[in-house]
């Protein structure tokens, strides 16, 4: 786990949210919670990540996509579930053109939205943890 | 078939209605919903669907092409002499008979193996080169799929291939009761959550013929304008970050923030989740509305004066992605979108919520990205004068919110509500039987802006999109859905 108790690289992707996850992922880049200072950043390509991010409860045709970033990110890599939805857990689980949110999250971060101050919090938290990644 | 549907849809529009829905019903028929923008009222086309097929209006309404091809999709209703009548939600990976409107609302499909893209429009030709954008993208931003053709730099085509949001919200709603409707219709679109909310209140309280007291109306006045004022800034703050100017942009983050944060402490949520209900209405703290107020516009100004005095950024702004006049008209545009290329629809002139608050609506000429930049930063000062108007007269009201109202069970019939969300006309058209939905369809404002928006990239040089798609700011979620 030692490779990302300072930087911890990140690959966001939406999987049909309603858009409040990404605004307070947005957040976490501001001046209030300046989440590169600790080392976290989003990444542009799966090929930077040490983890994967999603939001919302796992729109069907997002679910190729979500696996093809994943397969994309190098090992070993973290899976995150960000948002009620993505933990399985939201008010669109019922939904036919959901999934259940993401599946085998090594972090869930839970909250609709979650707080961004609380999501930093367990950000920070998950890189200090001596658990190793599961793949 | 039957041609007065085509020939009394288009007088409407002859005749400058707006068009608040098109939506069909499992029992074969299909309702077109007017309003009229000066006296408010509000006029119903039906025609009935005959043998699954139904006369399509997008030859000459070219605003509904995307409503009659999403009837098709979920519905199964054939739009008979539509142009272009490809799918539009519906990908490969759907049963092939799965019409998810017709059936049942727990019933769950088994998805094809297959890949979700549907075939994409492109330019053919000597040297154009085909560019595809997502789903996935680079930045933190909502999944769509954006398919250029390009001509050197120059955009020549755009299709857009969205709906990767798709929940399948409106199937979900159906069969619900008033009570299980409210925290789904929350979480439609962070964006817009307010103007949702809103609109269910507003149906359940049209459909039992409850009017609101003033001071719940004034309470839903603060929510809605603060909502805009969150919207605004959000799309404030990442207009400059489109074309790499920081400053502006972590200025606007960082009043967003403190708005955020003024709003969590009245309202205990960021996003106002949850603070409209049928009758109800979060009680506000007009005391503590007016000291954030008060607290915005002192870094308000500052900021205002620096974007504004900024002839790189209001020159890289300048005549880029313009939408005509014209265009707004035949597509059917929306809010800041249509304000600012000079069409003056605000459907809060219209609105009883507001009272005698009388909103003006802000209307610019320009149609390019500085028009809908300005148009939001006028807006912003607007909706701050009315919260302010609001808080005022909340300060003498006895408590908002106190007087307990709840609807009786049992309401039925049919009734299209709207609000003006910060994207614009939001309408939803609710059937109830018996305290429970029967029909729930969402036309969002970002349903009609969405094929404007590919429509004004084109001849724009494809460096400029995310410039472009940043003033139109278009929630993905309160399309797809
Ligand atoms: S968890 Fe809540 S905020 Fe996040 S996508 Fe789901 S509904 Fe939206």
């Amino acid at each position: 786990m030692s490779h990302i108790r300072h930087s911890l690289q990140i690959r966001h992707v939406d999987a049909g949210s309603c858009n409040g996850c990404e605004q307070e992922l947005t957040a976490l880049t501001s001046a209030a919670y300046d989440f590169q200072h600790v080392g976290l950043d989003w990444v542009a390509s799966p090929r930077h990540a040490d983890a994967l991010l999603v939001t919302g409860p796992m729109s069907d045709p997002m679910v190729r996509p979500v696996e093809r970033v994943w397969a994309a990110i190098p090992s070993p890599k973290w899976r995150i579930a960000f948002g009620d939805c993505a933990a399985g857990c939201g008010v669109f689980q019922p939904a036919y053109g959901t999934h259940g949110g993401l599946p085998e999250a090594d972090l869930v971060i839970r909250g609709c939205p979650p707080e961004p101050g609380a999501a930093l919090q367990q950000l920070r938290d998950a890189m200090r943890s001596t658990t190793p990644p599961q793949s | 078939m039957d041609n007065s549907w085509i020939r009394q849809n288009v007088a409407l529009k002859e005749a400058h209605a707006e068009l608040l829905t098109l939506t069909a019903t499992r029992n074969q028929s299909m309702r077109a919903t007017w309003l009229d923008p000066v006296s408010g009222r509000q006029e119903l086309v039906i025609v009935e669907v005959c043998q699954e097929r139904f006369p399509s209006l997008t030859s000459v309404l070219p605003e509904v092409a995307w409503d009659e091809r999403e009837i098709h999709d979920v519905f199964g209703y054939v739009p008979e002499g539509h142009p272009n009548p490809r799918p539009l939600l519906r990908t490969p990976r759907w049963p092939e008979n799965f019409r998810p409107l017709r059936e049942r609302p727990d019933v769950r499909p088994t998805w094809q193996d297959a890949d979700p893209d549907n075939p994409a429009l492109t330019v053919e030709g000597n040297g154009v080169t085909v560019m595809k954008v997502g789903p996935t993208h680079a930045g933190i931003i909502e999944s769509g799929h954006f398919v250029f053709s390009l001509m050197g730099e120059n955009v020549l085509h755009l299709d857009t291939h969205l709906f990767q949001n798709h929940r399948g919200v409106e199937s979900l709603l159906e069969s619900q009761t008033v009570d299980g409707v409210a925290s789904i219709v929350t979480r439609i679109c962070a964006a817009d959550t307010v103007s949702h909310q809103t609109n269910w209140a507003l149906a359940v309280e049209a459909l039992s013929g409850y009017e609101a007291e003033a001071a719940v109306s004034l309470g839903r006045v603060v929510l809605l304008e603060s909502e805009r004022v969150l919207s605004h800034l959000n799309d404030l703050a990442q207009i400059p970050a489109g074309v790499g100017f920081q400053v502006a942009h972590q200025q606007a983050l960082a009043m967003k923030e403190d708005w955020q944060r003024g709003l969590q402490g009245m309202y205990g949520h960021r996003f106002l989740f949850d603070t409209v209900r049928p009758g109800w209405v979060a009680p506000p703290d007009p005391e503590n509305l007016l000291r954030l107020v008060y607290a915005l516009r002192r870094a308000w100004t500052p900021w205002q004066h620096l974007v504004e005095g900024h002839h790189g950024f209001n020159d890289r702004m300048a005549d880029v992605g313009v939408t005509t006049h014209a265009d707004v008209v035949r597509f059917g545009g929306q809010g800041v979108v249509s304000r600012a290329a000079g069409k003056g629809f605000d459907a809060r002139t219209l609105l009883p919520l507001y009272q005698d608050l009388r909103p003006v609506p802000v209307v610019e000429s320009g149609g390019d990205v500085r028009a809908r930049f300005n148009v939001r930063v006028r807006e912003v000062e607007a909706s701050l004068r009315l919260i302010e108007d609001a808080a005022a007269r909340l300060r003498r009201e006895t408590a908002a919110g106190d007087i307990p109202w709840s609807p009786q069970d049992g309401h039925s019939g049919q009734v299209a509500v709207y609000t003006e969300s910060p994207h614009g006309l939001n309408v939803h058209d609710v059937t109830m039987d018996n305290g429970r939905v029967v029909r729930y369809h969402i036309r969002a404002a970002t349903y009609r802006n969405w094929p404007l928006l590919a429509h004004a990239v084109p001849g724009n040089a494809v460096a400029d999109f995310p410039l472009i798609n940043k003033s139109f700011e278009l929630c993905y979620s309160c399309a797809d859905r």
